[in-house]
């Protein structure tokens, strides 16, 4: 064999190469999403104008009193839609949900005052406290979730999030 | 009997009220509860459910944690009303609450200070000046502890509170109606600032300590007014029983006779008497007389009255008094039931 057609065959051999291991990840993790969750606190920052602005810092240690910020990322590495999805995340019991903060674009956003057996929009729940009903509030709420509208299609990405009060 | 007689300095809207003891302000606290206990770990997993090629999947996201570090807190309520004093006068109490508002268990120094502005004089704070309400009577007593500051600083639950005293002279110098003010100050062990300032493994257990709005320390003042107006206060009675005697039997009429005098200089202005019908007793109508003039029942232009408003009481209206005016006398009747 010539020194030019080795030299082909070895690229030939090297693209396949390559190509295998990804091909493996893809066949894994085909159709499936990836889901981070991050927990932050605001904090008020001078920009470089001097003026204030608000910004997201890491949050391991907090106070009674201090408002945190969960965010959840997720994204379809496969390649394939996914369809009907659901992000759902209790809210600690130390925890107080912080009315309206709940955001995500393209999501039906629903509440659960029961453990998660049941959810509905906030105004349509309600709560039984010392043998009468009430209309459920914010410190009410066990668990929330975010349903898609429509599928997340392959390498789409998502985002949740909502903010609560350290009790 | 609960007689009281209130009237005021000399040319001033102020109070003296005699025969009665401190009136504890009820302490409402506000729902400052202490908050979620320290080291307190918080975990939380988000889940994700979805449908691939009609197949059902559910994944979880990582574990997030927090974990709640000490907030130090401190509130201090002033509970004794503006406290009456004379000249000279020695050991004059102000009762105070101090209340834990963090949520960790704290210490607290304690601090008077009585050089402050804006009032008449400076009360001296006692050889003793801050003491424990130890027999939580609101009244300084024989049986509440001095506080030394080093040895027996207050430690507080979360959402504990303390009630201390703290102690002054009056100077001789003052004159009627003057006001002095005094502060108790209580500040955390663990560290005082500002709002956010961290104190690294200082908290329970070793976890940060944050300074809360309060700054970790926190103060309140209380007031004295001078009065040195002296006011002499009799009580007597006569019991006439319906058999000629003086046993107090049902049908017995008894004669309360209350004799005012002002013995020092200075004018005792609008003085009033009030004195509650006592129980299992009925008012015997028209039987009010002020030096020995009759007063009508009913409220109308002349200086008293018997007033069922609330509980049953006999109003006396004396007007400004002073040494020269010489003895007042008030008698009413009541029948025993």
């Amino acid at each position: 064999m010539s020194d030019e057609r080795i030299r082909n065959v070895l690229k030939a051999l090297a693209a396949a190469i390559l190509l295998f291991p990804a091909a493996g990840l893809l066949a894994q993790e085909q159709g499936h999403l990836s889901v981070k969750t991050v927990v932050q606190k605001e904090q008020v920052e001078l920009d470089e104008a001097g003026n204030e602005k608000t910004v997201l810092v890491d949050a391991g240690k907090v106070v009674p009193g201090e408002h945190v910020v969960y965010t959840i990322t997720f994204q379809n590495i496969g390649d394939e839609p996914a369809q009907n999805v659901v992000i759902t995340n209790p809210v600690d019991a130390n925890l107080t949900y912080i009315e309206g903060s709940a955001f995500g674009p393209g999501m039906d956003i629903q509440f659960s005052v029961d453990g998660g057996k049941t959810f509905a929009s906030l105004d349509a729940l309600t709560v039984t406290e010392d043998g009468t009903q009430r209309p459920a509030e914010a410190k009410d709420i066990t668990q929330i979730r975010w349903v898609m509208h429509e599928d997340l299609a392959a390498g789409a990405q998502g985002i949740a999030r909502f903010a609560a009060v350290l009790k | 009997m609960g007689t009281t007689i209130a009237s005021a300095g000399t040319g001033a809207r102020y109070w003296l009220t005699l025969s009665i003891g401190v009136m504890a302000l009820s302490a409402s606290m506000t729902a400052a509860a202490a908050g979620t206990p320290v080291g307190t770990v918080i975990q939380n997993t988000a889940t994700v459910n979805f449908d691939l090629g009609g197949a059902p999947v559910m994944l979880q996201s990582n574990v997030t944690t927090i974990t709640v570090v000490e907030r130090v807190d401190v509130a201090v309520t002033l509970q004794s009303p503006q406290t009456v004093v004379a000249p000279n006068d020695t050991n004059r109490a102000l009762l105070f609450t101090v209340t834990n508002l963090g949520n960790g268990s704290e210490t607290f120094t304690l601090a008077i200070d009585s050089v402050l502005t804006g009032d008449d004089f400076d009360p001296q704070p006692s050889a003793t000046s801050i003491y424990f309400d130890t027999d939580g009577s609101g009244d300084l007593n024989v049986g509440d502890q001095p506080y030394a500051a080093g040895t027996n600083d207050p430690v507080l639950a979360a959402d504990a509170s303390v009630d201390v005293f703290i102690v002054n002279d009056i100077p001789g110098t003052v004159t009627n109606g003057d006001l002095g003010d005094s502060r108790l100050i209580a500040t955390s062990a663990t560290g005082s600032g500002a709002p956010g300032t961290v104190y690294a493994g200082q908290g329970d257990g070793g976890v940060d300590a944050v300074i809360g709005t309060s700054g970790g320390e926190q103060q309140a003042d209380g007031e004295y007014l001078v009065s040195d107006v002296a006011i002499s206060v009799n009580l007597a009675q006569n019991v006439s029983d319906p058999f000629g005697g003086a046993t107090p039997v049902p049908g017995a009429t008894v004669t309360y006779t209350i004799t005012i005098e002002v013995t020092s200089s200075g004018t005792a202005t609008t003085s009033v008497v009030r004195d509650p019908i006592p129980a299992y007793t009925t008012f015997v109508p028209g039987s009010i007389t002020v030096n020995s003039a009759a007063l009508s029942d009913v409220a109308d232009g002349d200086a008293g009255e018997y007033d069922t408003t609330g509980a049953p009481m006999i109003v006396v209206r004396l007007g400004n008094l002073t040494q020269a005016d010489g003895v007042q006398t008030v008698s009413y009747q009541v029948t025993i039931d």
